[in-house]
């Protein structure tokens, strides 16, 4: 029995290591804040200088009265006259009050240098009043107020005032009549939006929408991202070796086809959609579409249920061919469009379908290529399926060793063409060698010394310790042959002279070696692992592209923004450029979170009812995810106004482009209107995108 | 026939869920299968349309080698072996009708459910099968409207769109109150009696399983433990599968 009453002691010796350790973990924490005190250069005597006191004050009073609204004003005259030298006769006109403003000059007459009394009423309250006189010449003369010793005074709360002026001194003037006039600023009309108050206004606008652009374009390749990137929906992709690797060899081989013949056919239907006829090009174009449309209408007739060899080719072929069709015919209309329609309202479409004509323009020749790369390779795992089941394990493991040979070959091949690009970019091939080798200790020993049947995959301390051995020794190898030193430490980069031509592809002496080095991992692999087992090729998929939204994602836009305003120039679009760059990265890395934590269920039950992959997320995922889309496309769209308003600040326009001009020009009251612009929107934003999401989620 | 050869299932971490199982089941019939959570009912009922792939053995069905399927192959066999769920698995924004016409996907062209389109003849069908099913009416609520016995109703009306011949059901009635247990072990035993399906439930109580099935497969640590008529589950035998301890609950 226990007896729940008694806890038990915990030996004196540690709890005194208790203490110890507790006032140590204080120490360190206070010499940590000492330095990051030093280091920030936390100063507590400069903030209360005088001098930067006022210029802290003046500045943040101006920024807190922002030039949102002007006035404009009228002058408004009075006049009295007054007699110069007061002859005897004379008589002080009497003076009626009136409805406009008036004055009465105290005494009517005067000599030089006698002081007078102006009284006025009716003026406008705290007007910026003048007084002049005016000799019979009529020239005007300024005179000085004499309570003020200035020129310009103001009336007062009730709109009269009263001032003293002396009478100038001018010969001959005796028994003349001069006038004093006063003039008033009074205001005309109501106070309007200032010119600052309209650009900022303009700049709001474009502010807005270049947020709301980059967030668009942003929300489809995140969405497509964000699939590849749920591990719930990658983890359980899983392939026949064979079928990859005869993938991995035939994915080039369909992007050459691509590019050159399908890609060439939707440049074709690019200017058959632009009404461009000329040429000889326009008559093949068009037998070719009326030869698709042909097969097509064939193809629908002898219509079957059970799909045969040839029939899977046909329709995979039709799929390829037919999507670039469509693509250039749409892309040739946009350009057409564009190129029709240039002035007025009908102009803005067209400047915009027709740089959407332009993307299809620049995308169609590696779209054509990718589409038939997916298609060859999937043409390829269909027709090679069959075999590789039948195969004898000895021949899986030399149909391994050759394809494998390839594929590595091919793979490494790849990243060494990127890794030529830049000095880092290197690290790519010894990287991926790495990769390619981990797997290979751990299978030797998998194979021919363990032999717990019900464990297959061994003691799992010995496997990742292989593993890590064979990726280090494969990484330093890599590295030394492609000489990754020299070009991390110089910054140069691998030689470029080709050393074999092939025709469509020249091959550098780097290149080729890294093309050794995979087709040695990749035949070993492949003779190892043989053609039937399953690869986890959603697991690499999911990691390669969680890697690459990570590393986009730490990038922050304003760097970015500073690379495309090398690219495109300073302006709006490098601003909408660097935000939906960020954008993608992480949309999709938050929609992927939301695919992860959608129920498995229908996913599963769709499963079961034969629906293919497509189905299955069209059905199942899709409508599991759209709410929560919609809220984080809006938050998104909240995070991109905010951004947009500092992008400006690296030339990637909208409004932080104005304030940055503002700040550099000292004009801190132009500036308060932009700020007050950007808390208005931002928080009118952060308000709508808050009650959105929490209506979706 | 459905003949399962030698079937073991050994998951990813090492768990031992089925051991050897032998099996064959006729056209037909309505078998029931039992045993305690974790023995291995839901793993088999998922070798069978291989949602989770068998680590070794064989699953034939019609003269077909369902564990050497393809990709293609497979889909073709899923179709015709409705699966129902104990959490019912339904797609809880969507529609009942969608839910329910989601069920024949694996016959209509894949283009299709792109731009999410039914031809009028599959929204027919779903209709029919709802009205099978006795909620019509709900066909334009919201699945997640609906309660429980109504979702697994919506459930085994998937399962008929795919016009099966064979119907797994993954305890099916556990998330349920008695009554409606009866009431949706009915609509199974109907489409066992009046289409002749054959019929694998996986269920909780025993006494479920002497009301509706011609037979009992018992499950206990992987290993099939018992297997014949419901008739014959005497106390002792009832122990040996439920453990020493257990005592019976009845449903009624």
């Amino acid at each position: 029995m226990n007896n729940k009453n008694s806890v038990p002691q915990r030996p004196r010796s540690q709890a005194a290591l208790r203490r110890l350790l507790i006032i140590l973990g204080l120490a360190v924490t206070v010499a940590l804040f000492s330095y990051g005190w030093t280091v920030t250069n936390i100063n507590l005597t400069v903030p209360q200088e005088p001098v930067r006191q006022t210029n802290v004050g003046n500045a943040l009073r101006e920024l807190l009265s922002p030039n949102v609204f002007t006035q404009e004003y009228e002058i408004i005259d009075a006049t009295a006259s007054v007699v110069m030298n007061c002859p005897a006769d004379f008589v002080a006109p009497e003076v009626t009050p009136v409805d406009g403003p008036y004055i009465v000059v105290d005494p009517a007459c005067a000599s030089s240098d006698d002081t007078v009394t102006i009284r006025g009423y009716n003026f406008f309250p705290n007007a910026l009043t003048r007084v002049n006189w005016m000799a019979t010449d009529g020239e005007r003369r300024i005179r000085q107020v004499n309570e003020l010793g200035r020129d310009n005074f103001v009336s007062r709360e009730d709109g009269t005032f009263e001032v003293t002026i002396n009478v100038p001194r001018i010969r001959g003037s005796a028994g003349e009549t001069h006038t004093i006039e006063v003039r008033g600023l009074f205001p005309d009309g109501p106070p309007q939006l200032s010119a600052t108050t309209g650009l900022v206004i303009e700049k709001m606008i474009e502010t807005i929408f270049l947020a709301l652009i980059a967030t668009s374009v942003s929300i489809l390749p995140s969405a497509i991202l964000s699939f590849l990137a749920a591990h719930n929906l990658m983890r359980p992709i899983r392939i026949q070796m064979g079928s990859l690797l005869i993938a991995i060899v035939l994915l080039p081989v369909g992007w050459f086809i691509g590019t050159l013949l399908i890609g060439r056919l939707g440049e074709m239907m690019l200017r058959i959609g632009n009404l461009d006829f000329s040429g000889a090009e326009s008559v093949a174009a068009t037998s070719a579409l009326i030869i698709l449309g042909a097969t097509v209408v064939v193809n629908r007739r002898i219509r079957s249920d059970e799909p045969g060899l040839p029939r899977l080719v046909l329709n995979r072929v039709l799929i390829a061919v037919g999507s670039i069709v469509v693509i250039g015919l749409i892309g040739g209309l946009g350009l057409l469009a564009g190129r029709t329609f240039t002035t007025d309202w009908p102009g803005y479409f067209g400047r915009f379908i027709g740089s959407l004509g332009q993307m299809v323009e620049l995308m169609i020749v590696p779209l054509a290529g990718i589409i038939t790369a997916v298609i060859v390779a999937g043409m390829g795992i269909a027709v090679t399926r069959g075999a590789f089941k039948t195969m004898t394990p000895t021949a899986g493991r030399i149909a391994g060793l050759v394809l494998g040979g390839l594929s590595g070959a091919l793979l490494l091949g790849l990243m060494a063409m990127i890794g030529m690009s830049a000095a880092w970019l290197g690290l790519l091939p010894p990287i991926i060698a790495a990769g390619l080798a981990s797997g290979l200790l751990p299978q030797v020993y998998r194979q021919f010394v363990s032999t717990d049947p019900l464990r297959p995959r061994g003691d799992r301390f010995v496997l990742m310790l292989l593993g890590w051995a064979g990726a280090i020794v494969a990484f330093i190898l890599t590295y030394n042959v492609l000489h990754t030193q020299r070009a991390l430490v110089e910054g140069t980069l691998p030689p470029t002279a080709v050393v074999l031509d092939l025709g469509i592809v020249q091959l550098s002496s780097y290149v080729l070696n890294a093309m050794l080095i995979g087709a040695v991992l990749g035949a070993a692999s492949g003779f190892l692992v043989g053609t039937r087992s399953n690869f986890g090729i959603g697991s690499v998929m999911y990691t390669t592209t969680r890697t690459i939204l990570n590393a986009l994602r730490s990038i922050e836009p304003l760097i970015m923004g500073l690379v495309f305003v090398i690219w495109v120039g300073i302006g709006p679009f490098a601003g909408v450029l660097a935000l939906a760059l960020h954008s993608i990265a992480s949309l999709g890395k938050l929609y992927s979170e939301q695919i992860e934590s959608i129920d498995a269920g229908p996913i599963e039950a769709l499963q079961s009812t034969g629906a293919n992959r497509l189905q299955t997320i069209m059905y199942a995922v899709v409508p599991q995810i759209i709410p929560p889309y919609i809220a984080f496309t809006m938050y998104r769209w909240d995070i991109n106004v905010r951004m947009s308003t500092i992008i400006g600040f690296v030339g990637g326009g909208g409004i932080g482009f104005l304030l940055q001009q503002q700040i550099n020009l000292l004009r801190y009251r132009d500036a308060g209107v932009a700020v007050l612009a950007i808390a208005i929107v931002v928080s009118i934003l952060d308000y709508a995108s808050a009650a959105i999401r929490e209506r979706y989620t | 026939m459905l003949i399962i050869e030698n079937l073991t299932k050994v998951y990813e971490n090492g768990f031992v869920a089925l051991k050897n199982i032998n099996l064959e089941i006729p056209d037909g019939q309505f078998v029931s299968i039992i045993g305690l959570s974790g023995s291995g009912k839901s793993t088999l009922l998922r070798c069978i349309n291989r949602l989770i792939d068998p680590t070794e053995g064989r699953i034939i069905w019609n003269g077909m080698d369902i564990t050497a399927a393809t990709d293609d192959e497979l889909h073709m066999v899923r179709r015709r072996i409705g699966m129902i769920f104990q959490q019912f698995n339904l797609v809880k924004r969507s529609s009942v009708l969608t839910n329910v016409m989601s069920g024949r996907l694996g016959y209509i062209n894949p283009v299709y459910s792109l731009i999410n389109y039914f031809p009028a003849a599959e929204k027919a069908r779903a209709m029919a099968a709802l009205q099978r099913v006795g909620i019509q009416e709900k066909a334009y609520n919201r699945a997640s409207a609906l309660s429980g016995g109504q979702q697994q109703r919506v459930g085994i009306a998937r399962a008929l769109m795919q016009d099966p011949e064979m119907m797994l059901a993954d305890e099916p009635v556990a998330s349920l109150d008695p009554a409606t247990s009866h009431s949706v072990m009915k609509y199974l035993q109907e489409l066992n009696k009046v289409d002749k399906l054959t019929v694998l439930c996986s269920l909780h109580f025993l006494s479920l399983a002497r009301a509706y099935s011609d037979r009992v497969i018992a499950l206990k640590d992987g290993v099939l433990e018992f297997d014949g008529s419901p008739r014959d589950i005497d106390n002792d035998r009832f122990k040996a599968i439920y453990g020493e301890d257990a005592v019976e609950v009845e449903i009624h």
